[in-house]
């Protein structure tokens, strides 16, 4: 197939075409859908053009041939041949329009989140890396602290929310708490398994350039566990997330969980499809930045 | 010889304990490493030659006997001994120099850091690789990563060089390449270390030694002391031309499969 057609190139023209050239009723904003596809398809050339791994390339495109398709169907169902009831599901347009709309609000929302999520989850990292770390390094406390992490881990932090909303003063207080509470454990035994999976003959190594506790845990034991720690860091960000999002959703007045939440009670189905979006948006630029902190991180692994 | 002994291994026993099954790796071992000697430990695979090594750099205690380092107990790991292992002798996740630098750093903490760095260029330099110097050990050839770990022994200027199998998983060609360089390096020092290098290669041990412990597996002891005393500086060439060379090599070959003849039902072995 040449460079330059491949599915997702045919997926985007069909899709381009129905949204353009189908009569719709009005109200249905194709041209804010048609905006949509355009940009997606611009970022997508610029990447064919100058990405250097075309594996990764080729992938994109298959994984934006099913984008297409699935636009090209809602538009033509939510849009054009109206089967789809439009007030449960608003056309493509319309959320494309909503979503520049409420950028402000919904920026609002990530910085309210933000605050929330960073401090609960930042927290947990400065405390389960170092105690981790220690615990891991000495055999004894790590053995004692097994059976708390066995029992108290698979507790699914969400169940913690009303309760701690009900016990602590704020609801900024219980939300950071439970976030704190969601990640430790992870972060906290991954840490700890990571300190025995540091091969023991790098350790013999430090003991003979005779590295006092201090220099073993920070040169030797912490980076050996780094892909340990990062393992640990990134399911406590998944579960951060996810506590985030449920308590401002159960208890919140801000943020990114309760703007769902809220258009939901009143039925305002567009922007809960937007706010839902950005949630999306916010984690995939998370992830993002995470992915890249821990490829720095193991830049020494080949 | 009447040379003062650096390392004095008295009639030693090492018994590891190995989750409630205990296990003799090394039964009665006793010899001496003479101060300024290049002594080889030689002996098949589990006759105990990493065990003495360990129990030389400190990572171990003798579970009987005692090995005393210039007529002390050893007790623990000492910036006196530096080691070359067979692997993961480097930190990974430091550079070549900042390997070398740590090593240097810690046997003179009074040293300001421009002087260590300088240590670590000039040594990094001798073992050739100045150009490598920032590179991580997984960006480096096995080769180039023992030349790491033998900059950074040579860094810490420590009187006793611990070497355990350094060059067993280096292909032949480099080999050879490592062996020449730490034979000019042993043999241009005036204040000459004391090196303890255990191998299983014979040619090895012959090239390199100045005498060399013939070990014996099962449990592991002491087979026979095998003094080299060939003119140094050495090279391997006119080396095998040597009257005694071929001697000595199958006095120890007689020996090392002798042993091995034993352990597979004491049948003929042809070399
Ligand atoms: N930590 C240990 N626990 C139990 N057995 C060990 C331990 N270290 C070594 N051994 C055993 O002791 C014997 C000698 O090992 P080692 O000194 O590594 O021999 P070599 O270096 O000559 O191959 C081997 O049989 C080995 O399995
Ligand atoms: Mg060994």
């Amino acid at each position: 197939m040449p460079r330059f057609l491949r599915p997702a190139d045919i997926a985007f023209a069909a899709a381009i075409a129905v949204t353009l050239f189908y009569p719709s009723a009005g109200g249905m904003l194709s041209g804010h859908a048609a905006g949509l596809l355009i940009l997606v398809q611009a970022v997508f050339i610029v990447r064919r053009i100058f990405g250097k791994d075309r594996e990764a390339v080729v992938a994109s495109g298959d994984a934006l041939f099913v984008v297409y398709v699935f636009l090209f169907s809602w538009e033509l169902a939510a849009a054009k041949l109206n089967v789809l009831d439009s007030f449960l599901y608003p056309s493509p347009g319309v959320v494309v329009k909503t979503f520049i709309d409420e950028i402000p609000a919904l920026l609002k929302g990530l910085l309210s989140s933000l605050r929330l999520l960073l401090g609960g989850y930042l927290l947990a990292v400065a405390v389960a890396v170092p105690a981790g770390l220690y615990f891991g390094y000495k055999r004894r406390l790590k053995l004692a602290s097994k059976p708390f992490a066995k029992v108290l881990g698979p507790i699914p932090p969400l169940v913690y929310i009303p309760y701690a909303i009900a016990i602590l003063p704020t609801f900024r207080a219980a939300s950071i708490f439970i976030i704190f509470i969601g990640a430790l454990w992870p972060i906290f035994i991954n840490t700890m398994n990571g300190v025995s999976d540091v091969d023991k003959r790098v350790i013999d190594t430090a003991k003979t350039l005779k590295l006092n506790d201090r220099q073993m845990i920070l040169w030797v034991i912490l980076p050996g566990s780094v892909s340990s720690i990062m393992s640990g860091a990134n399911i406590g960000l998944s579960f951060s997330f996810i506590l985030l999002t449920s308590a401002e959703m159960i208890g919140g007045t801000s943020g990114m969980g309760w703007y769902v939440k809220y258009f939901s009670d009143f039925a305002n189905y567009p922007k809960v499809i937007v706010g839902i979006v950005f949630i999306g948006i916010v984690v995939t630029i998370v992830t993002f930045f995470f992915d890249s902190l821990e490829r720095y991180l193991l830049r020494w692994r080949k | 010889m009447d040379s003062v002994l650096k390392l004095d291994v008295q009639r030693i026993d090492m018994t590891y304990d190995d989750g409630g099954k205990s296990f003799t790796a090394l039964s009665d071992v006793s010899f001496a490493v003479e101060k300024g000697l290049f002594v080889s430990i030689l002996g098949p695979s589990g006759c105990g030659k990493s065990t003495i090594l360990n129990l030389f750099a400190g990572l171990v205690s003798p579970t009987g006997g005692r090995i005393l380092l210039d007529g002390e107990p050893i007790s623990g790991a000492g910036l006196d001994r530096s080691v070359v292992f067979q692997h993961y002798s480097l930190f990974p996740w430091m550079s070549a120099r900042r390997n070398v630098e740590l090593a240097a750093k810690q046997a003179f903490p009074e040293k300001s850091s421009a002087e260590i760095s300088g240590i670590a260029s000039g040594f990094l330099e001798i073992v050739g690789l100045a150009d490598f110097a920032d590179k991580f050990p997984s960006e480096l050839s096995g080769g180039m990563q023992q030349r790491v770990s033998i900059a950074r022994a040579l860094a810490m200027d420590s009187e006793v060089l611990l070497m355990d199998e350094p060059f067993g998983a280096i292909d032949t060609k480099n080999r050879v390449a490592l062996q020449d360089l730490l034979l000019s390096l042993c043999e241009r020092g005036a204040e000459k270390k004391t090196v303890v290098f255990v191998t299983h290669d014979i040619d090895e041990a012959i090239l390199l030694s100045d005498k060399i412990i013939v070990m014996a597996s099962g449990p592991g002891r002491v087979q026979a002391e095998i003094s080299v005393g060939f003119k140094r500086p050495r090279d391997r060439v006119s080396l095998v031309k040597e009257e005694g060379y071929v001697s000595i090599r199958n006095r120890i070959v007689s020996l090392f499969y002798a042993d091995i003849a034993d352990k597979i039902g004491g049948g003929e072995v042809v070399i």
